[in-house]
């Protein structure tokens, strides 16, 4: 037989299907990235926020009545 | 509500159904809706598909278990909701009963509501569509399917009806699960219907036990962990 | 918040080296398949994704198990990474099918066995989600992932035996013939060797991307405890 059928061009195909894997893959390590940058900012800003109230603790001037046990634990006031 | 249950499990798990029963059968609101919408969901279907006879007898199977599967749904939500929302969970939860026997209680009696309108809907179906539906095989391979489907749907209802979403979440939770079993439930009753070879129908019956196995025991040990506070 | 380990770093340089070479094997190396074209090349990252998102799936399963037994949140948080990862990994595979199937079947979908319970597995996995989703207490909501990707894990290895119970048009690569697989191709020595370094590489990515999906996880539990402390 000197007759073969051609191998069908399906490169197309090919293309659109490699496209697709690396654009899927990117976008989620995209989606890691942002999701970890902005859990970082919220970090930061929550470290921050929680040196305030530690810092307002302890430059408020001396309440006058109780030492509250709350847990079993006094509270400095 | 709870009268004198024994710790005996077997006894717990009766009184649990018999429980559910009683008060089904006061009101009956569970299996009316049930009924109605299997009832309404067939005639859609009549009307989607707008079939010739032959061609309805192939689609039969499918027709049958989506219906199925829908009423069962609402069966399922109801009777966790009716529960929840009575305090009755808890109720169950406080007495001296092997939680297990809440899981087996629960399911027996969202199988019998399950089966009691299949019961009603096949002969319904029968006569509007001409077929004979009261085969041994179908009713064997339509009681299977209902134990793996309201086994698994017991206890997904039971962690549904404690999120935000409830009867939404339910269908969602279920579908992608028990399509297993429904898929082998199709295939089972499709091949009793048309009187396919038995070693053809023997598959998916065999993959219907062995899930109706796995489901009943995976949901019975983690039910515990569901429904703990 | 701890930085990055070293070997984190390597392995994301790794997974970017490994996935490029990977990508270079299939589409210039290995011999273009005589039935089906090019489009065949597609099959090297289609068996990567689904095999690693299915093991994915199962370990989460496993992770199931470890978490109701420990209770530890810790093995929650590595449970969302790898049903995660697998979610994508999976979506890749299900739609490179799609891709592979246009010109080889003629249609980019058919509700054969195979596929169907591939789609149905991918559902359950956005299903897990929802439900966490829909949760509240961090506890409660670990132990309803926990059971409910339990139950997911018993329909992954249903959708890789299901190509051997059910009669499908889906193609059997590994042992087993079955005359009426469309588009079923015998492997030569050179797609062999692509084949497994496709397997090698998807493994690593997943190993990476999971990683990193963990840390994540970790960082925000960091800022959950933090929320309540500057609540309190």
């Amino acid at each position: 037989m000197f007759f073969q059928e051609p191998i069908p061009d399906t490169s197309g195909y090919m293309i659109a299907g490699y496209a697709i894997a690396f654009i899927v893959m990117s976008l989620y390590v995209a989606s890691l990235y942002l999701r970890n940058r902005n859990l970082n900012r919220d970090v930061e800003m929550l470290e921050e926020m929680e040196k305030a109230t530690t810092g307002l603790e302890t430059n408020q001037p001396k309440k006058p009545t109780k030492t509250v046990t709350k847990r079993g634990r006094k509270i400095q006031s | 509500m709870a009268d004198h249950l024994s710790p005996s499990l077997l006894r717990a798990i009766f009184a649990i159904v018999w429980k559910d029963l009683r008060a089904e059968f006061r009101s009956f609101e569970l299996v009316s809706a049930m009924l109605v919408f299997s009832l309404l969901v067939i005639l859609i279907f009549n009307f989607a598909l707008e079939l010739d006879i032959k061609t309805r007898q192939s689609v039969t199977a499918g027709v049958l278990w989506s219906t199925f599967a829908f009423a069962g749904t609402l069966g399922l939500n109801r009777s966790m909701a009716i529960e929840k929302d009575r305090g009755s969970l808890d109720g169950l939860l406080l007495a001296p009963v092997d939680r297990s026997a809440i899981y087996f209680g629960k399911f027996i009696s969202n199988l019998t509501f399950m089966t009691l309108v299949e019961i009603i809907v096949l002969p319904i179906y029968s006569i509007l569509y001409n077929t004979n539906l009261f085969q041994p095989g179908l009713l064997m391979v339509i009681l299977l399917g209902s134990i793996g489907y309201t086994a698994v749907g017991t206890l997904l209802a039971a962690m549904s009806v404690q999120t935000r979403t409830r009867d939404v979440l339910l269908p969602i939770l279920l579908f992608p699960v028990a399509f297993s079993v429904l898929l082998a439930a199709v295939k089972a009753s499709g091949g009793f219907l048309n009187n396919s070879e038995l070693t053809d129908i023997l598959l998916p019956i065999n993959l219907l036990i062995a899930y109706d196995i796995i489901f009943i025991a995976v949901s019975f040990m983690v039910f515990d962990t569901v429904v703990e506070e | 918040m701890k930085s990055k380990p070293t070997t984190l770093k390597i392995l994301d340089v790794f997974s970017i080296l490994v996935l490029g070479t990977a990508a270079y094997l299939a589409l210039v190396v290995a011999p273009t398949e005589r039935v089906m074209g090019n489009v065949q090349r597609v099959f090297y990252f289609h068996v990567g994704t689904a095999w690693t998102a299915l093991l994915g799936f199962i370990f989460a399963a496993v992770l199931s198990v470890i978490y109701l037994v420990t209770k530890d949140r810790k093995w929650d948080r590595i449970q969302v990474a790898a049903i995660e990862v697998s979610l994508v990994f999976f979506f890749i595979t299900i739609v490179l099918g799609s891709i592979w199937a246009r010109p080889v079947w003629n249609t980019w979908w058919t509700w054969d066995p195979r596929l169907t319970t591939a789609t149905i597995t991918e559902l359950i996995y956005i299903a897990y989600f929802m439900l966490r989703q829909g949760i509240d207490d961090p506890d409660r909501r670990a132990r309803f992932g926990a059971v409910y990707a339990l139950l997911g894990g018993l329909s992954a290895p249903i959708t890789f035996f299901a190509i051997r119970l059910f009669r499908t048009i889906h193609p059997v690569v590994i042992a087993g013939s079955n005359p009426e697989a469309d588009g079923s191709f015998s492997m030569t020595g050179d797609m062999l060797s692509v084949f497994f370094f496709a397997l090698f590489t998807f493994t690593v990515i997943f190993i990476d991307l999971f990683w990193n999906r963990i840390r994540l996880g970790d960082l925000q539990e960091k800022v959950e405890q933090l929320k309540l402390k500057v609540t309190m």
